[in-house]
């Protein structure tokens, strides 16, 4: 099709569409509008039986726990297709720092050095506190990973990539991720195991609004976080050997 | 021995078991021993694989229903996720592994370099599609069907050449804005009715069965399952991505992904929306129509091919279609012949793909003129594709023809007078079109003169570094299970259909049958205790020879192009060439064109459900 043709046939789509998004949107149920029956459940049944304040982690990890499970995988594919795609790409197998000939060093700053070093701890450690605080307030594995994940990013902003490839090893990496990911099924396994229902809680409960309270929501929520930490450095290790390779070679007319 | 069976018989095991590797393979990725992948993933598979058998067979009787967490429902509200397994669906689950076991055989040491990587993807690939198939929820379905397209779309640009790397783009972007759209439907549903399990949804959905909000619902997700399921106006994005994959990959995409869309449309008509009457009249109008136009855009498309594995793709367009109408005539015969030609279908494209691999990596290319009489070397490849051939134009054996006669039944029976045709005009052209390419690359027929002898694709061609008859065995084994004893087959047809139509609402959501606010929709309708009907053949039991002999008859036609007196060809270019031009046109690679499609799709939906 012609751009003008495309342009054409769409916009008259949209057009047929019109009446048909206006008859429903005005027959949907607005904005917040009870009966809300699921909801209103939860929050009614919830800290009595998962002894958990933060309900949303108690839909995530136990009542819909399962949905958790394959979301967590499906991170780990994602992660682990654009492993593939860009290892591809490079051409290479080997897990070692890699060298430009003839790019030139920029030194960083002082100052930049100084507030990466500071940071990046402040950074990991903020992390923990979300990943751990998963059951009492809003957080929790995924959120935690990330930051995590991002506190060693600075590394490479600080260090350089000669400091970064210290700190970040990829079999470290695949190992967090693929093991984070693992041990969540295995809680699955665990609960199965004891005679009970996939993913049925067997630890205590412990007390609302305690640090470790939500039994084995705490070791499905570790497992996330490592898993979710463990992929995005991945992600950052394969997008930051991207820049190894070697600049274009200008030629002269 | 009885505690075993009662733990094998947790319908979680082969959705967990291939996430559990694979998570723990990829961990260890980097010291495994070069052989170890492929071992494990072979062996995953085919326990998923015996698992699902045993959970199908178990479920015959009644279905088995599993809470996560034992978060059984409270008063009719369901508080967690359930796996609930039919014959249909735990059939279609053991299908999935099987052909998995069998991709993987095939593809032994094809994928060495990426040190587990692609196993990783291929099992979690695997698990989300019995996910799929087992789940009983709306938005576990959800999880599942994402989990399988995000690792669809990394294996689709694997080969890393430009054509495999814009093709996954395309697929990229229709099947995201495809999962969109089902997140939509889901977020509209849940909107009106306030439940995601599927016995809540049809419990909330038989009080409100006029409300447009569900009509809506049922519109973007089945749009979002027929992007998947690549049916027309949708269907574009499929050829640019199966020609380009691997084809260990394609076999699966082709086989099996792209039968679960469908499959999924199914389940969901049947188990959630059924009472809505609009959604009724969308089924007998619009799927029904997209089926008809896909079974006939699908062959003619295929004809028009020279690239094998764009042709096949074609090919899985048109069949689809066919499976489509079995689906949208929405009745009992229709349903049965469709679970059954899905598994047939699934088998022998896997081994026409199977085929497909083989001549990329003995042979070096995949263009059918290019290759004219380069295979005779390796022959039993041939019979192979012959036979496919055959069997996709409707030849009256095994399990296609069974399950193809049971839709010609109720495509009859439902006096849908375009259906008929265009069933007949997708086998024959498939049928003719795979026909035609074993007869110039195996037979050596049909020389083309000038230009065109030479290949316009890009050179591909894919690792040697199996044994031939290590890609033969999984090939012939794929051909072989699709002939199983006619009767039988159609025996499991129908107590699948049964099962997947019978209503169960009331006893998942423990509202019990006597009275209440759930009594009555259970209420089995007396057609369902009706025990199979004598096997009979389709009501006009010639047409299968038919096709198969038109199929045998066009591939003759394209063969012996050469000989044709010149009036003949002219007056061919100028009546059909137009058309098929105009045709081939709209398959242009650009995802602005693909996206605008969907657009007319979803308008089309719309504009029909304003006369429902």
């Amino acid at each position: 099709m012609s751009p003008r043709l495309r342009r054409a046939v769409f916009l008259l789509a949209c057009v047929c569409l019109l009446p048909a998004f206006a008859h429903v949107a005005s027959t949907m149920p607005a904005f917040g509008a009870h009966p809300l029956p699921y909801g209103d459940l939860i929050n009614a049944v919830g800290v009595r039986e998962r002894h958990v304040t933060n309900m949303v982690s108690a839909i995530n990890f136990d009542y819909r726990g399962f949905d958790t499970l394959g979301e967590e995988f499906m991170m780990l594919c994602a992660v682990t297709g654009t492993t593939i795609l860009l290892r591809g790409t490079r051409g290479e197998t080997q897990d070692r720092p890699q060298r430009v000939p003839g790019r030139e060093i920029r030194p960083r700053a002082d100052a930049t050095v100084l507030i990466c070093r500071l940071l990046a701890g402040f950074t990991v450690l903020f992390g923990l506190y979300v990943l751990l605080h998963a059951m009492t307030t809003p957080g929790g594995g995924f959120q935690g990973g990330v930051i995590i994940a991002s506190g060693l990013l600075l590394a490479f902003l600080g260090e350089g990539y000669r400091g970064w490839r210290h700190v970040a090893h990829s079999e470290l990496f695949d190992a967090a991720e693929g093991g984070g990911a693992a041990l969540y099924a295995l809680c699955g396994f665990a609960s199965m195991l004891m005679g009970l229902p996939f993913l049925q809680n067997m630890l205590p409960l412990g007390k609302s609004g305690d640090l470790f309270s939500g039994g084995l929501m705490l070791v499905e929520n570790a497992g996330v976080g490592l898993a979710v930490a463990g992929g995005f450095g991945i992600l950052l290790l394969e997008f930051l050997e991207e820049t190894r390779e070697p600049e274009p070679v200008q030629e002269d007319e | 021995m009885s505690a075993l069976l009662a733990l094998a018989l947790q319908p979680v095991l082969p959705v967990a078991i291939p996430l559990t590797v694979g998570g723990l393979m990829l961990s260890v990725s980097k010291r495994l021993p070069r052989k170890v992948p492929d071992v494990v993933a072979i062996l995953v598979a085919l326990l998923c694989c015996g698992l699902c058998a045993l959970l199908a067979t178990r479920s015959a009787a009644a279905p088995i229903v599993s809470w996560f967490g034992g978060w059984t429902p409270r008063q009719g509200q369901p508080i967690g996720i359930a796996f609930v397994v039919t014959p249909a669906g735990g059939w279609f689950a053991c299908f999935v592994c099987l052909l998995f076991a069998a991709t993987l055989v095939f593809s032994w040491g094809f994928f060495e370099k990426t040190a587990a990587h692609f196993h990783v993807l291929m099992i979690l690939f695997m698990a989300g599609m019995v996910g799929f198939c087992l789940t009983h929820d709306l938005f576990n379905l959800f999880v599942w069907f994402e989990l399988m397209s995000v690792a669809a779309f990394a294996l689709t640009g694997y080969a890393l050449r430009d054509s495999a790397l814009s093709g996954a783009l395309n697929f990229t972007v229709v099947n995201t804005i495809g999962s969109y759209l089902i997140l939509g439907g889901i977020g509209l549903v849940y909107s009106e009715v306030g439940a995601l399990d599927f016995a809540g949804l049809a419990y909330g959905i038989a009080g409100v069965p006029h409300s447009p909000v569900v009509v809506a619902s049922f519109v973007l997700l089945s749009s979002g399952l027929l992007i998947k399921g690549a049916q027309v106006p949708y269907q574009f994005w499929l050829a640019d991505a199966h020609s380009v994959a691997p084809s260990p990959v394609s076999v699966i995409f082709s086989g099996a992904m792209v039968a679960i869309g469908l499959y999924g449309v199914a389940e969901l008509y049947w188990t959630v929306f059924q009472a809505a009457p609009v959604v009724q009249h969308l089924m007998r109008s619009m799927l029904l129509g997209m089926g008809e136009a896909s079974a006939i855009v699908g062959g003619v498309m295929a004809l028009l091919q020279r690239h094998f594995k764009r042709l096949l793709a074609f090919s899985t367009v048109s069949h689809c279609g066919i499976l489509l109408i079995g689906i949208a005539l929405a009745s009992r015969q229709g349903l049965a012949g469709t679970l059954l030609y899905m598994l047939g279908h699934g088998l022998v494209k896997g081994a026409l793909f199977m085929v497909a691999g083989i001549m990329l990596a003995v042979l070096g290319g995949i263009d059918e003129i290019g290759l004219r009489g380069a295979g005779r070397r390796i022959w039993p490849a041939g019979i192979a594709m012959g036979f496919g051939g055959l069997l996709l134009a409707g030849l009256p054996v095994g399990v296609m023809d069974t399950g193809l006669e049971r839709i010609g039944t109720a495509i009859h029976d439902a006096h849908a007078r375009v259906a008929l045709p265009a069933v007949m005009i997708g086998l024959v052209c498939t049928g003719a079109a795979v026909l035609r390419v074993t007869g110039r690359v195996f037979l050596g027929l049909g020389p083309v003169a000038g230009e065109e002898e030479r290949s316009p694709t890009e050179q591909e061609r894919e690792d040697a570094n199996r044994p031939l008859w290590l890609m033969l065995v999984p090939t012939a084994a794929l051909i072989l299970l699709s002939l199983p004893i006619a009767h039988d087959a159609d025996r499991l047809g129908w107590v699948a259909a049964s099962q997947l139509m019978q209503p169960r609402t009331a006893s998942i959501l423990g509202l019990g049958l006597g009275s209440g606010p759930g009594s009555g929709l259970d209420a089995v309708p007396a057609s369902a205790l009706v025990a199979v009907p004598a096997w009979s053949p389709a009501p006009v039991s010639w047409l299968p020879w038919l096709a198969t002999a038109l199929a045998l008859g066009l591939a003759a036609l394209g063969l012996s192009w050469h000989r044709l007196p010149g009036t003949t060809i002219r007056l061919y270019e100028r009546s059909v060439g137009p058309v098929v031009a105009g045709l081939s046109a709209t398959q242009s690679g650009l995802v602005a064109d693909y996206v605008t499609w969907i657009t007319v799709g979803l308008a089309l939906f719309g504009i029909l459900s304003a006369f429902g």
